[in-house]
C-alpha cells in the first residue's frame, strides 16, 4: 500500500473518529437532505463540535452557523458536503484551504447524470489531490459510527442503528436506508456503516482495509453494484481474512451474461463477468450471497458465534418433519449428522420419554417443555463429537417458548460451542425469537438456513487454517522469442494469430505442441509428413478461416506421402470452393496425436479481474455442456488441481469405471504456463488449447488445436 | 438600459428573495455557495427576475447561471 491508499487509511480515521465536523452547505428546512444530516448528528448524540456552514444563515438548531467552512476558528476534523453538485467543487475547495482532509460528499449529480457529472467528479479528485484530502462519496447516503465514544450518524437514514461488530459497506445508498430498517426489526447492531455511492476517491477497497483495523469491526459486509478493481479487491479479502481472520460476505447484484455473445472463443463465451466473480470471490475466500436474507443471516452466525471447530452438527427437535428438513439440507451442505458417544446416549435415554429419538436428530416428542430441551440440550453440546448445534421449536399449547430461549441461550453462553436456533411461526414464537435476538442466539425462520450458514462457518474455519498458497514461478526460456511473435502480428494488424504462430507461441512457452511444417505445396505437405512421422494431420492455413472444418480444411490420418500430396491438393480445393476470396498461406503439417481424453484450457481477460484462466471437459460441445471451472491468474499448483476436481471431466481422468488414470500433472502443468503466460503477455486477449489431448498417466498431453486472440 | 441599473436591479430582487443586505450583495458571489440559495429560492429569484424586468427567460438556462455578474449579464440578454 502507498500514496493515496496509505493515505486514504490515516484520513479515515477522522472520518469515523472526528471530534469536530462541518456539515457545509446546511440549511434550515426540515426534510432536506441538508436539515437531515445536521439533524441525524445531533440526535445522534455526536461526542464532538458540530459546526453548521450555511450562507445566509447565523444559526441553524440553535447552533451558531458559518457563512463558510474558511470563517470557523476551530480545527475541523471532518467535513461533510451537501451543497448542490454545481457548487460542490468550491466547498471542497475551500475545505483544503482550511486543512481539513477528510470528507464525505453526500451531494448528489455527478457521475451518475452523465457527462458534464463526470467533469465535476474529476474536478472533486484535482481538487483533492492537490490538498492530500481523501472523500467518500459523492451521491451518497453517509457514514456512521456507533462506538460510543463517537456515536457519529452522519447520513439521511433515518435512525442510528445499534452497536455492534457488523461493518456494512454499500455502494447504494437507498439500500443502506432498507438494511438498517431491516436490521432493527431483528435487533441487528452495526460497528461501521458506510454508503460509499459513486466511489470517486476512496473505493470499498479502502474502507475494507479500514474495517480490517477496525477494532469494533468482526464481520465485514458489501453491497456492490460494479467491481471496479477486481484484483484489488481480492487482495484486501485475503489480507483481510489471514491478518484479522475476520469474514468478508459481498452482495454483488447484476447476475447477467452480458458481453460473453460476443466472445471470440469458448473461453470467452463462457466466462461471463459473473461467472468469473464468482470464481474470483471463491478464490479469495470471499462468501458471496444472493440477497440480503441470506447476506444477514450469515452475518449474524459470524458475530455471534465462534467457528465450529469441524463439520458435524446436532439437531435438537421438538418436530419430526423440521427435524427431517433439517437434517437433509445439512447433508446437502455437506455436514455430517454427529455420532454421539455411549455417554451422551445414556445421558439422553435417560432424560427423554421412551418414545423420543435419542440419536442425531434428536427428536425430544411435541409436549416437550424446557426441562427436557435443557436436558438435551446440555447433553449433545458436550459431546466431542459435536461440533454446533441446531435447535428447533414448534410451537405446541404446551410448549414455553420463553423458558426454552433461554435454556437455549444459557446453553450458548455456558459452552464454547456455535448453537443456532430455529422458532418456527410468527406471533406465537415471537418472545422467545426476541429472548434469543436479544442475547445474540443466531434465530432463522427456516432451519435450513441454518444448515446453509453452519456450513458457511465451518468453511471459513477450514479456510483460516490453510496455508495461503503461492503463485507458480516457472522459468520461460523461449519468452522472448514469444513476445516476438506477439510483437510481429500486432504490427501487421492482426487481431488472431495464425495456427503455425500460435504452436510457435506455446512452443516458446513449453506447452506439448506436436512437430508441425506449414507447407505451401502438395509436395512440400508430403515431405513435411515423412519429416513429423506418420500418421500427420493437414489443416489450411488463411488469416481469413477461423473454423477449418466447416469448409473442408482439416484432413485426419494421413499415413503416407502420397496421401499427404494428394490431401494438400482436395483441402485447398475445398476452401477455394467455400470461400472464393480467402487467402491461403498453405496447409500445416503436424504429426497425429494418440487418442486421449479431450479437455479445453483457455483464457480471457476481464474488464475488472484480469486474466481469467479456465478447465473444462473438452470438444465441440464445450459450450453445451459447460463442465467448467474459471481461476483468476495467477495459479498455484493447488489451484490448479483444485480447478480439474471442480469438474465433472475430472472422474473420468481419476479412472472412473475401470479405465486407466489420465496424466492429471500433465494438465495441472499445462494451466500453470497458460497462467504464466496470460500474466506476462497482457496482449493476448482470449485463448482456446481446445483439445488438449490427455494421454494416461506419466505419458503427458498434447495440445492438438490452439487459438490466440490478440489486441483490444 | 445601462449594465449599472440591470446590476442595481437584479441586487435587490436578490436581497428580498433571499432576505439579506443589498450592501453585502457581491458581483462575484455564487447564489448557493455565498448567498445560500436553496433550490426553492432559485426557482423564486428567477421569477423575481421576470417580474422585475418584465421578461419571460428560458428557466432551464437561467436556473444554470451561478454568479450575480453572470444574472446581470444573462437578463442584458431579455432586455
Amino acid at each position: 500500500m502507498g500514496g493515496r491508499s496509505e493515505l486514504h487509511q490515516k484520513n479515515l480515521e477522522k472520518i469515523f473518529n472526528p471530534q469536530s465536523v462541518a456539515i457545509i452547505g446546511a440549511n434550515k428546512k426540515k426534510g432536506t437532505v441538508p436539515f437531515d444530516i445536521l439533524y441525524g448528528i445531533l440526535k445522534g448524540e455526536f461526542n464532538g463540535l458540530i459546526l453548521p456552514v450555511s450562507p445566509g444563515k447565523q444559526h441553524i438548531a440553535g447552533i451558531k452557523a458559518y457563512k463558510y467552512v474558511t470563517d470557523i476558528e476551530d480545527a475541523v476534523d471532518l467535513g461533510v458536503i451537501v451543497f448542490p453538485s454545481t457548487v460542490a467543487h468550491m466547498a471542497l475547495e475551500q475545505c483544503g484551504q482550511k486543512g481539513i482532509k477528510s470528507v464525505v460528499i453526500i451531494s448528489a449529480g455527478f457521475r451518475e447524470v452523465g457527462e458534464k457529472g463526470v467533469q465535476r467528479e474529476q474536478q472533486l479528485l484535482e481538487i483533492a489531490r492537490k490538498y492530500d484530502i481523501s472523500f467518500i462519496g459523492p451521491n451518497c447516503l453517509g457514514v456512521i459510527n456507533t462506538d460510543p465514544q463517537v456515536s457519529l450518524n452522519a447520513s439521511f437514514a433515518r435512525q442510528m442503528p445499534a452497536a455492534g461488530n457488523i461493518g456494512f459497506l454499500s455502494q447504494s445508498g437507498a439500500l443502506c436506508t432498507a438494511v438498517l430498517d431491516y436490521a432493527e426489526a431483528k435487533g441487528i447492531g452495526f460497528s461501521k456503516f458506510v454508503s460509499f455511492g459513486n466511489k470517486a476517491d476512496i473505493s470499498e477497497v479502502g474502507l475494507m482495509y479500514y474495517l480490517m483495523r477496525d477494532e469494533q469491526t468482526k464481520v465485514i459486509l458489501l453491497y456492490l453494484e460494479e467491481v471496479s478493481d477486481g484484483r484489488a479487491l481480492m487482495q484486501a479479502a485475503r489480507d483481510i481474512i489471514r491478518q484479522s481472520g475476520k469474514p468478508v460476505l459481498i452482495i454483488k447484484s447484476g447476475r447477467t451474461r452480458e458481453g460473453a455473445s460476443a466472445a471470440a472463443s469458448h473461453t470467452g463465451s463462457l466466462a461471463s463477468s459473473d461467472e468469473v466473480c464468482d470464481a474470483a470471490f471463491e478464490q479469495a475466500g470471499i462468501i458471496r450471497c444472493e440477497n440480503v436474507e441470506e447476506l444477514f443471516n450469515l452475518a449474524i452466525a459470524f458475530s455471534y458465534m465462534p467457528l465450529p471447530v469441524s463439520n458435524r452438527i446436532a439437531i435438537i427437535t421438538n418436530a419430526g418433519g423440521p427435524g427431517v428438513l433439517a437434517t437433509d439440507a445439512a447433508v446437502r451442505e455437506g455436514l455430517e449428522l454427529a455420532a454421539f458417544s455411549e455417554e451422551t446416549a445414556r445421558k439422553l435415554k435417560k432424560a427423554l420419554p421412551n418414545t423420543a429419538n435419542i440419536h442425531n436428530p434428536v427428536d425430544v416428542i411435541g409436549d416437550a417443555t424446557a426441562d427436557r430441551y435443557e436436558a438435551a440440550m446440555e447433553a449433545v453440546i458436550q459431546d466431542e463429537n459435536v461440533d454446533g448445534v441446531c435447535v428447533i421449536l414448534t410451537p405446541q399449547s404446551m410448549t414455553d417458548i420463553d423458558a426454552i430461549a433461554h435454556q437455549v441461550v444459557q446453553a450458548a453462553q455456558k459452552y464454547k460451542k456455535p448453537v443456532y436456533a430455529s422458532f418456527m411461526g410468527e406471533a406465537g414464537v415471537g418472545s422467545g425469537i426476541r429472548i434469543l435476538q436479544e442475547n445474540k442466539i443466531p434465530h432463522y425462520f427456516l432451519p435450513e438456513s441454518i444448515s446453509r450458514v453452519f456450513s458457511a462457518a465451518y468453511r471459513f474455519g477450514q479456510l483460516l487454517r490453510q496455508k495461503p498458497e503461492q503463485p507458480v514461478e516457472m522459468a520461460i526460456p523461449g519468452r522472448p522469442e514469444a513476445e516476438t511473435i506477439l510483437r510481429q502480428a500486432a504490427a501487421e494488424g492482426k487481431n488472431y494469430l495464425q495456427e503455425s504462430q500460435a504452436v510457435q507461441l506455446l512452443k516458446a512457452y513449453g506447452f506439448p505442441v506436436q512437430k508441425g511444417h506449414l507447407a505451401t505445396s502438395a509436395e512440400e505437405a508430403a515431405q513435411s509428413a515423412e519429416r513429423v512421422g506418420f500418421p500427420v494431420v493437414l489443416k489450411i492455413q488463411s488469416e481469413d478461416i477461423l473454423h477449418k472444418s466447416d469448409v473442408g480444411g482439416v484432413r485426419l490420418g494421413v499415413k503416407t506421402g502420397e496421401e499427404a500430396r494428394l490431401a494438400y491438393g482436395d483441402i485447398v480445393s475445398s476452401v477455394q470452393s467455400h470461400l472464393p476470396e480467402a487467402r491461403i498461406q498453405g496447409v500445416y503439417v503436424t504429426r497425429q496425436i494418440p487418442e486421449g481424453t479431450e479437455v479445453i484450457i483457455g483464457m480471457k481477460r476481464d474488464a475488472s479481474f484480469g486474466p481469467v484462466i479456465l478447465f473444462g471437459l473438452g470438444g465441440i460441445f464445450v459450450e453445451v455442456f459447460r463442465d467448467v471451472s474459471f481461476r483468476v491468474a495467477p495459479l498455484g499448483r493447488q489451484e490448479a488441481l483444485e480447478m480439474i476436481k471442480r469438474s465433472r471431466a475430472y472422474k473420468v481422468l481419476a479412472g472412473a469405471r475401470g479405465r486407466r488414470l489420465k496424466d492429471v500433472d500433465g494438465i495441472v502443468d499445462a494451466l500453470l504456463r497458460l497462467s504464466r503466460m496470460s500474466v506476462a503477455h497482457p496482449e493476448i486477449r482470449e485463448m482456446d488449447i481446445n483439445p488438449l489431448i490427455v494421454l494416461d498417466e506419466g505419458e503427458g498431453c498434447f495440445v492438438a488445436d490452439v487459438k490466440v486472440f490478440i489486441g483490444g | 438600459m445601462e449594465i449599472k441599473e440591470i446590476k442595481a436591479r437584479v441586487i435587490k430582487v436578490i436581497a428580498e428573495v433571499l432576505e439579506t443586505e443589498a450592501s453585502v450583495i457581491g458581483e462575484e458571489d455564487n447564489f448557493i455557495f455565498d448567498l445560500g440559495a436553496d433550490s426553492m429560492q432559485s426557482l423564486q429569484l428567477v421569477a423575481g427576475f421576470e417580474e422585475e424586468f418584465d421578461i419571460e427567460m428560458d428557466e432551464d438556462k437561467a436556473l444554470e447561471v451561478q454568479t450575480v455578474g453572470d444574472a446581470v449579464d444573462f437578463i442584458a440578454q431579455y432586455l
